[in-house]
């Protein structure tokens, strides 16, 4: 029971920052139809960005926020390339994307190396139900419920959210109305930037960071997004919160290695499943 | 035959280069041709069937281990060369059947899983290798002859490159290759005119794997030795650069594409490579060389560097005609 | 209000309009009609900004709303959220007033847009464009695909918001019988070209009209 609870809460902690990836995934897809495959490396970028300032002597707090919003600029570029130019059909923009995760290696390395890095989250331990565990768990937790509720009221209460959710649902009625397209999907990929970024100073703690952990952020985060269509921000949380303990249960309970694997597995078996469900015309064209 | 002139003068070209080339220059040969083999299969893949792959070097690797496995167990090479596309087609067979059903975004996300879940797995087969890799896989020979030196090889990726052509080349202009174009204007109108769409996928697919195949087959003998290392991710991304940039669909592109990045990242290389430059210029320089083409490329030259050069020559043609 | 004087427009090399004028005067009622495919879509599409001209000039005085072809709601959103949205050029969120002009969407407004029938739609796409509050309302198709008796609501409503705010309306139809009906004046466009103009009389009465566009014989 308590090795159970002990896997539960850091299944839980790697699932939200596979539900913040998966999400500003969402939130892009949904504005532009765009899938960014670049999502992953907000969270490099802006984990190495906190690793440095924190060296640099900046507090706590002040060094990841500024991270944060070093991951929100990435995106808005990223957004540039990718949707800047008119008429870039969405397939094209996968590939734009694709080409900028490799470019944020080039990037990456020159400034940060390729060595892995980390820094100290949240001091201390906590106990609960007998198990301890680091007490950063609680702030990936709490940071992922505020994110998640505030993501939820930005669409569904805000007249910018209401735009964005108009450019998803019909972006030629949008363009009636007065929307500027192209701005609310910089906008977007702004907001997934930040998302990505939160997941990296989040998870850093936790998981030592290198470079091509993209592909680590990326595969699970598009496993949570997919689970909810791409286009369902809580969906994605409950794919990545049970990606993450599921993850956790393996390689608690079996081995360890295995943990990528599930991933992949749990990615391929809803596709497969929503393809079945769904006949390939009604799926997005290449 | 004007038409074919263009062809004949670079088969006649890289025929006679090999022996003019020192040993770096002859690697980057031979590897420039493998690339090239994996890269017309995927563009066919891409341009015809109009699906990203990112997982086309799990192909590759399953070439490279299939001749390199058979091999070492003693068998003759030349037979694990020869199985090496056929096990690759077959494994693109068995995965494609489910794959394929899925498009676009999420098909690019499953032949990525796919690579990853293959590279782990082959990690941790020992009867492999494992992660530190399948040793001593013995040259190439064929009946007496084997392929010992460097010279050799180059001739041998020369007529594989020739071959994938050929074949790519007779495919694409036989009856099932005009359906295949169909399949490129779109499948819905591919299917109501009669291609079995669904078939040809695979095929396409299969055959992406098979040249793949063949290409990783080589890279063993040549090589003589095998890592999951060997074929990371990138590489598959790599393929997808060089024939995004050649211009998807087109033999032409294939090979322009994959000889205009190979040969540019070797020359980054030797400049990253020079004494006071740091020990990370290498990489820096060759992924921000892939990614700065294929952005570029996307944005401004939609159909690739080959089909936006015909364009032009056609253009001039006419105009000059009038 | 709207003054179109030889507005040009292509789409890459074919021409959509060719060097039409059009005027449309304060609180007046002004019917385009002609077939599918004359370019009147092309026509609103370019006075509402979303088309750019390629020769002449639009200029509109006061502010124009488009009620666009084929409703065009945001189907997943509430029919209080698409009002709302009807009013983001100008900042306005107050979607009270719509539901007095229009009080058959007060019992609709928690429902989602793409959940109403075709002519619940259509009075949204309505409401949605008097968000903006325009001086000038040009709207596309109004009765394509909907049933008589809802189309004669909507036309009641267009009156009285005519009669009742002085709004000018651009009317683009195919069924020119209601067209004709409801404005005084009438433009006929057929291949990008004004071939017809007139007063709605003059137009009904040409034989030219009658006879391809209100089904009487010669």
């Amino acid at each position: 029971m308590r090795e159970f609870l002990q896997y539960l809460i850091t299944g839980v902690g790697s699932g939200c920052v596979f539900a913040l990836v998966g999400s500003g995934l969402v939130v892009v897809h949904r504005v532009t139809r765009v899938v960014n495959f670049a999502q992953g490396s907000f969270a490099v970028i802006a984990a190495m960005t906190a690793s440095t300032l924190l060296a640099s002597g900046l507090p706590h707090g002040l060094a990841e926020a500024s991270a944060v919003a070093v991951g929100a600029g990435a995106g808005l570029l990223v957004g540039l390339v990718a949707i800047g130019r008119p008429g870039t059909p969405p397939g094209a923009s996968l590939i734009i994307t694709l080409g900028l995760a490799v470019f944020a290696y080039a990037v990456e390395v020159l400034i940060w190396g390729d060595q892995p890095r980390s820094f100290a989250g949240v001091p201390g331990a906590v106990e609960f139900g007998g198990v301890r565990f680091q007490a950063h768990y609680l702030l990936i937790i709490g940071a992922t419920a505020v994110v998640f509720a505030g993501t939820a009221a930005l669409f569904a209460r805000t007249d910018i959210g209401r735009a964005l959710s108009a450019c998803a649902s019909n972006p030629y009625a949008a363009r009636v109305v007065g929307i500027d397209i192209v701005r609310m999907g910089l906008l977007s990929f702004g907001i997934g930037g930040a998302l990505g970024g939160l997941a990296g100073v989040l998870v850093t703690p936790i998981q030592l960071v290198t470079f091509d952990y993209d592909v680590t952020l990326i595969v699970g985060g598009f496993a949570a997004a997919v689970f909810g269509g791409l286009m369902r921000p809580l969906h994605t949380l409950v794919g990545g919160l049970l990606l993450g303990v599921a993850q956790s249960f393996v390689a608690g309970y079996g081995n360890a290695a295995y943990q990528m694997e599930v991933a992949l597995v749990l990615l391929l078996a809803v596709m497969m499943r929503q393809a079945a469900r769904a006949p390939a015309a009604e799926q997005e064209p290449a | 035959m004007a038409r074919r002139a263009p062809a004949v003068a670079v088969g006649v070209g890289t025929l006679a280069l090999p022996p003019l080339l020192s040993g770096s220059h002859l690697t980057v040969y031979i590897l420039l041709g493998l690339a090239v083999m994996v890269t017309v299969g995927l563009s066919l893949l891409m341009g015809y069937a109009g699906q990203v792959s990112l997982g086309q070097a799990s192909f590759y690797a399953i070439g490279g281990y299939t001749a390199g496995l058979l091999s070492v167990h003693s068998l003759p090479p030349v037979l694990g060369l020869l199985a090496a596309p056929l096990v690759s087609a077959a494994f693109a067979v068995v995965v494609g059947i489910p794959l394929l059903r899925l498009r676009g975004h999420h098909l690019a996300f499953a032949t990525l899983a796919m690579q990853l879940i293959l590279l782990s797995l082959v990690a941790r087969a020992d009867w492999a290798g494992g992660a530190i890799g399948l040793q001593g896989i013995p040259r190439l020979s064929v009946g007496g002859y084997e392929f010992a030196d460097d010279i050799s090889y180059a001739y041998l990726v020369w007529a594989a490159v020739v071959l994938t052509l050929l074949v790519a080349r007779n495919i694409v202009a036989s009856r099932p290759g005009r359906g295949l174009r169909a399949l490129a204007s779109g499948e819905t109108a591919a299917a109501a005119s009669g291609v079995p769409v669904g078939r040809y996928r695979l095929a396409v697919f299969a055959l992406s794997a098979a040249f793949a195949g063949l290409a990783g087959g080589i890279y063993a003998f040549y090589l003589g030795y095998l890592a999951p290392g060997s074929f990371p991710v990138l590489l598959s991304i790599e393929y997808v650069v060089m024939a995004v940039v050649g211009g998807l669909g087109t033999l032409w592109g294939a090979l322009v594409g994959a000889t205009a990045i190979i040969l540019l990242v070797q020359v980054l290389n030797t400049l990253g490579t020079q004494p006071g430059m740091p020990g990370y210029a290498p990489s820096v320089l060759s992924y921000a060389v892939y990614a700065v083409l294929l952005v570029l490329v996307v944005i401004f030259l939609p159909h690739g560097i080959v089909p936006a050069v015909r364009a032009r020559l056609t253009r001039r043609a006419s105009s000059g005609a009038v | 209000m709207i003054d179109v004087v030889d507005l040009t427009v292509r789409y890459g090399v074919a021409v959509a309009l060719h060097a039409v004028n059009l005027t449309v005067a304060e609180g007046e009622m002004v019917a385009l009609i002609g077939p599918n495919g004359a370019g009147k879509s092309t026509l609103v599409n370019t006075l509402s900004g979303i088309q750019r001209p390629a020769g002449g000039t639009v200029s509109i005085s006061g502010r124009l709303a488009h009620v666009p072809e084929g409703r065009q709601v945001f189907p997943d959103l509430t029919v209080d959220d698409n009002l709302r949205l009807g009013g983001w050029r100008i900042r306005n969120r107050d979607t009270g007033p719509i539901y007095e002009i229009l009080p058959g969407l007060t019992p609709l407004r928690r429902r989602r847009a793409g959940r109403l029938s075709g002519g619940e739609q259509q009075m949204v796409a309505v409401g949605r464009a008097l968000m903006a509050r325009p001086e000038v309302l040009a709207v596309d198709e109004l009765s394509l695909g909907l049933a008589p008796l809802v189309v004669a609501d909507l036309v009641r409503h267009l009156r009285e918001l005519n009669a009742d705010h002085g709004l000018a309306v651009l009317l683009i139809e195919q069924n020119a019988r209601l067209a004709l009906d409801l404005c005084s004046r009438g433009y006929v466009l057929e291949a990008g070209r004004v071939v017809a103009a007139g007063t709605a009389a003059e137009l009904a009465a040409s034989p030219r009209v009658a006879d391809a566009y209100l089904g009487v014989a010669g």
